[in-house]
């Protein structure tokens, strides 16, 4: 018999034991593969979702986050320039405002949204229902809006915009046309936005900021790459920031979030060593109960590589058990965690903090081996050094 | 009262004695540090990234910033200055002094007990002005409400984890005493005096094992705290044993180990006393 089959049998015949190690493995295990799959999971989430939106540049007239810094001057011009050169495919100008939305069950206050201004040829949402915006005053709100405001295409609404904190509630409301129902990359899962053309946005605006605009998004041409057109646009425009997908990902690694990586790695350590010493001991106290039984197979002629084999074994075996059973237990706490952060105001509804990698599995299958290994060199020590006439006559004696 | 503004910096490198006009302000650590300013430079600020109207300020203290969660990570550059500088230098070109708004007046109540009140008062005679306790609005933060309840998860999952290990544990625990209670048993002691013995035998081991727990959680206390204090650049405390979070881990892990010990000790007990003392 091999060693382990002879390790699965030692397991097998105390199975309350055996079980509570796979178990309290598991449990530990799922922790700990979550914490893989959040170290990076909201950066590679990120990524995927700025990927998503067709656009692989952002220019910004500071290296402020989009909505968070001085609007770009004349950005309609900036954008036609950007469009124009040959690296570029396409551009469009976003300006990012809040607009109250005189809406049937928004009580007295109305809808707070959030409300975005276009220029350019394509535009950063889907059209779901309806057509998109058109050169009148037309919106297109997302699904939350048509549901909280009973809209649909071709409704009227009364939309009051908030473009300046000093100057809330002193704009007159203007009446827009619902022209479709669109989805929008960013929105929060119980967000509502509205969006038009910039021209629209800034008349609503009270036509203070006309031809401003927060942040202009490009689409590099497929056969000059990125980083050429990144060098483009800096080169056409010296006065604004240009940054590519990997850029901006990179400078929201550096931010705040980066808590996320920060806590799974403490976490991680955490859980590590806790399975590492309660396997250690599990397996101890067992060893220490087979001490009979492990010198009486040394008398009978196993080798001390062999009961050290069948220690390695068992605990593999426990380890490699529990492995198993931490990743379906692992996901499905995963998707409980995400749905708890996921409820931080403002994480947009497609973006997640426990996102799957293959690394993060090939880390977690490391990580199960070496804990395996780590926890099994205490008893493994026990054994190699155990003196068999000296344990069997204690064994007889005692 | 408090107003905020984004100006920009130009010319920081002066450590001249200005002229006694010039009106002085406070910058944070970490401005300081990257602009490699000083006590007594001067710097020239502007309402505009174009650096248009510039006015010149001195540096009259650099502050450590009030720690702040929702900024963690970002490099606090920041200006305190007089509420009539800021408002002198951020008004509109043309505006009439006295036409500005600030976003937040800080009250200092005489009673603290009196902010619901304060607040209901201030809603009914000024309509437009929203008064809240700083504590409560502390605690509403949205996003600190969502990692605590994050974390509880995280803790639940530990607990569930633990108590797994432990109920192994004690029940090797237990066995390896089979042939010792198989005697006691034999020589007559009821189950239930033995099950009283192993039972304070289980509240030693708990209440020694919740304290070695206590003193090694405030050991990792520091050892977060700096971790997290270094990487962030902030004084923010990260994790802090209070004694109500001291007292609620002592509240779940003694009896959990407590339990543990009763359940496995109850299956061993519940054989008979030859069986356990055979060998």
């Amino acid at each position: 018999m091999n060693a382990m089959s002879f390790a699965w049998r030692s397991l097998v015949r105390q199975p309350a034991r055996a079980s509570l190690g796979v178990l309290g493995v598991a449990a530990v295990g799922a922790l700990l593969f979550d914490m893989l799959l959040l170290s990076n999971g909201l950066v590679v989430s990120m990524r995927d979702l700025l990927e998503r939106t067709g656009f692989d540049l952002r220019v910004s007239a500071t290296d402020a986050m989009p909505g968070q810094g001085p609007l770009i001057p004349d950005a309609v011009a900036a954008t036609e320039t950007i469009s124009r050169l040959p690296s570029v495919r396409s551009a469009v100008a976003l300006r990012f405002a809040n607009a109250t939305l005189q809406v049937a069950d928004a009580g007295p206050r109305g809808l707070y949204s959030s409300f975005q201004g276009v220029a350019g040829g394509a535009h950063p949402w889907t059209i779901l229902r309806g057509h998109d915006v058109g050169a009148g005053r037309e919106i297109v709100v997302n699904e939350n809006t048509e549901r909280i405001g009973h809209l649909e295409p071709g409704s009227h609404v009364l939309l009051r915009a908030s473009c300046d904190s000093s100057e809330r509630q002193a704009l007159p409301p203007v009446e827009f046309t619902v022209a479709g129902i669109a989805q929008f990359p960013f929105d929060t899962i119980r967000g509502t936005t509205v969006a038009t053309s910039l021209a629209q946005l800034s008349a609503a605006c009270g036509g203070n900021e006309l031809n401003e605009a927060d942040v202009i998004m490009a689409s590099s041409q497929e056969a000059a790459g990125v980083d050429a057109a990144v060098a483009d646009v800096a080169k056409a425009l010296p006065a604004l920031r240009v940054a590519s997908n990997a850029e901006v990902v990179n400078r929201f690694e550096r931010g705040g979030f980066t808590y996320f990586r920060q806590i799974s790695t403490v976490l991680t350590t955490v859980t590590l060593s806790f399975a590492v010493l309660l396997i250690t001991v599990l397996l101890t106290v067992s060893v220490n109960q087979r001490l009979g039984e492990i010198a009486a197979l040394r008398a009978l002629g196993f080798s001390r590589w062999r009961v050290v084999a069948d220690v390695l074994c068992e605990s593999i075996l426990i380890v490699g058990g529990g492995g198993l059973l931490s990743l379906p237990l692992g996901l499905l706490l995963a998707d409980g965690l995400d749905r708890i952060l996921k409820r931080i105001p403002g994480i947009p509804a497609d973006v997640h903090f426990f996102v799957f990698e293959p690394s993060a599995l090939q880390i977690h299958l490391l990580l199960l081996a070496g804990t395996a290994i780590i926890a099994a060199l205490y008893p493994i020590r026990v054994v190699a050094a155990l003196p068999i006439a000296a344990t069997l006559r204690d064994e007889v004696v005692g | 009262m408090g107003a905020a503004a984004a100006v920009s910096i130009h010319a920081s490198d002066s450590s001249t004695a200005p002229g006694t006009g010039t009106p002085s302000i406070l910058i944070s650590r970490q401005l300081a540090e990257t602009e490699q300013l000083s006590v007594g430079s001067t710097i020239r600020l502007s309402r505009g990234s174009d650096g248009r109207e510039p006015r010149t300020f001195r540096v009259a203290g650099i502050y450590e910033p009030t720690p702040d969660p929702a900024r963690l990570g970002a490099t606090i550059r920041e200006v305190q200055m007089h509420l009539p500088d800021l408002l002198d230098l951020t008004r509109e070109p043309g505006a009439p002094a006295g036409s500005e708004y600030v976003e937040t007046i800080n009250v200092a109540l005489k009673d603290k007990d009196d902010t619901d009140r304060f607040a209901r008062d201030v809603s009914a005679r000024m309509p437009g002005i929203f008064a809240s306790s700083a504590t409560g609005a502390a605690e509403n933060t949205g996003p600190f409400v969502v990692l605590q309840r994050f974390h509880l998860a995280i803790a639940i999952v530990t607990i569930v984890a633990s108590t797994v290990f432990l109920l192994a544990l004690t029940i090797m625990l237990v066995d390896e005493r089979r042939p010792t209670v198989g005697v006691l048993r034999l020589i007559g002691l009821p189950s239930g005096r033995i099950l009283m013995q192993l039972f304070l035998e289980g509240v030693l081991i708990a209440s020694v094992g919740a304290v070695f727990g206590l003193v090694l959680s405030l050991l990792s206390e520091g050892l977060i705290n700096r971790f997290f204090q270094y990487h962030y650049d902030t004084t923010l405390i990260f994790v802090r044993v209070s004694p109500v979070v001291a007292a609620i881990c002592v509240a779940i892990a003694v009896p959990l180990g407590v339990t543990a010990t009763v359940v496995a000790s109850w299956a061993l007990l519940r054989r008979n006393g030859l069986r356990l003392a055979r060998r």
